[in-house]
């Protein structure tokens, strides 16, 4: 398991592209579906393999974004970390990109455990 | 590595390489049988089904079935048989979770009945199979997280079930439910012929005989369901075919081609390159 996405919220989402690309010097990776059933734009940062989710802000969505954990196998990293006591808001889930499990800290702090999956 | 696994709950799970036949038996339990090397041959009644690494087959329970082993490769069979009270409470939690995972009433009436034909193993399937084996193989003995394997096999096979069955049924046109059914029921003859004999010349009047069809009909329909004709399908499932042999044998790309089915190279060449945008050879050495 190892940290794969932060994700950032943002009301503007090209002003926040720009920041990233101009001001930053990142490259765009990609579009996904990877949380919220929301389309979001990836960062490639220069930590490889780790990447930022920039996510438009709904005004009603107060949610913490999740800290992403990519894994290679979903359900045995579930079944590991719920013996070890963890609680998980659901069972893994499947979505289109794979399939994924959320869960929270002692602080609130939440996590998304996800395998991601090519269907191709 | 060979293991016949029982759980507790009666699940159980066998992993090995075959090279015997089995005589005629009964099907104890509902099971899903793969291989993932060679191709293994079933017989249930008159029919003769082969399958192979891009292939599954499920078996009802109380299916009589002989199987045998007639590869020049070493065949590795895996199969899984859910326990009938395992299949109940996965269905019934299902059926309260998500009404559109499973319709039993499809099923012909009989509500633990599936189609037992055989179904592409893709998807999420493909990746549960894959992960629950490599547990298996390295030993694990956690029967809990065993079964959290099999749960979400059994989500992904039903999952594929409504993709395969429901969804191809409603695609053809036809008023009457019951005849979507016993059509697709048909093309589902016509669809395991294909992938039983996709290395042998094969005529369309024999496909039709085969599933019970004039060859118009089954034209007209098969393209309906599958959105390919049976030409089309028959190309891309060889083609897929041949993939695997690139990958895993060393045989020239001559033999590929007349082991899959087809009786010209340069053909063979410029349908690949269609489909995979690349060559043979290019493919053979990135894999």
């Amino acid at each position: 398991m190892n940290i794969k996405y932060i994700p950032i919220y943002t009301d503007d989402v090209e002003k926040q592209l720009l920041f990233f690309t101009e001001k930053l010097g990142l490259e765009i990776y990609g579009c996904k579906n990877i949380l919220f059933g929301q389309e979001c734009t990836i960062i490639k940062t220069r930590n490889p393999g780790v990447f930022i989710l920039v996510l438009k802000q709904a005004q009603s969505n107060t949610k913490t974004p999740p800290i992403i954990l990519n894994t290679d196998d979903c359900l045995n990293d579930y079944h590991s970390l719920k013996t070890a006591g963890i609680d998980f808001y659901n069972e893994p889930e499947y979505s289109p990109i794979g399939l994924g499990a959320e869960f929270s800290d002692p602080s609130g702090n939440r996590y998304l455990l996800i395998e991601e999956r090519i269907y191709s | 590595m060979e293991y016949l696994k029982i759980l507790k709950n009666n699940n159980v799970i066998y992993s090995g390489t075959r090279s015997h036949k089995l005589t005629l038996q009964s099907n104890t339990d509902f099971s899903i049988k793969f291989v993932f090397s060679g191709n293994e041959n079933y017989s249930i009644g008159r029919r003769n089904l082969s399958i192979y690494p891009d292939s599954f087959l499920i078996l009802n329970k109380g299916t009589n079935y002989s199987s045998a082993v007639d590869c020049a490769l070493p065949v590795h069979s895996f199969s899984i048989s859910f326990d009938e009270k395992f299949m109940d409470d996965f269905k019934n939690c299902w059926q309260l979770k998500d009404d559109t995972l499973l319709k039993p009433n499809y099923n012909n009436g009989q509500e633990n009945e599936f189609s037992e034909t055989i179904y592409p193993f893709k998807g999420d399937l493909f990746f549960n199979i894959k992960h629950l084996k490599y547990q298996l193989d390295h030993g694990v003995q956690d029967e809990i997280l065993i079964n959290e394997y099999l749960h979400h096999c059994l989500i992904s096979y039903f999952k594929l079930y409504n993709e395969e069955i429901f969804q191809k049924a409603e695609r053809l046109n036809f008023l009457n439910r019951s005849t979507k059914i016993e059509i697709l029921r048909r093309l589902n003859l016509a669809k395991e012929y294909l992938y039983t004999n996709y290395n042998q010349n094969i005529s369309l009047g024999d496909l039709a005989e085969y599933s019970c069809l004039s060859v118009n009909h089954l034209l007209r329909t098969f393209k309906q369901a599958f959105y390919l004709t049976p030409h089309q399908f028959l190309v891309q499932l060889r083609l897929q075919r041949a993939q695997v042999l690139l990958k895993n044998t060393d045989y020239p790309v001559n033999e590929v081609v007349s082991l899959i089915g087809f009786e010209c190279p340069s053909s063979f060449i410029r349908l690949f390159r269609e489909h995979f945008q690349t060559t043979p050879l290019k493919y053979r050495q990135s894999a």
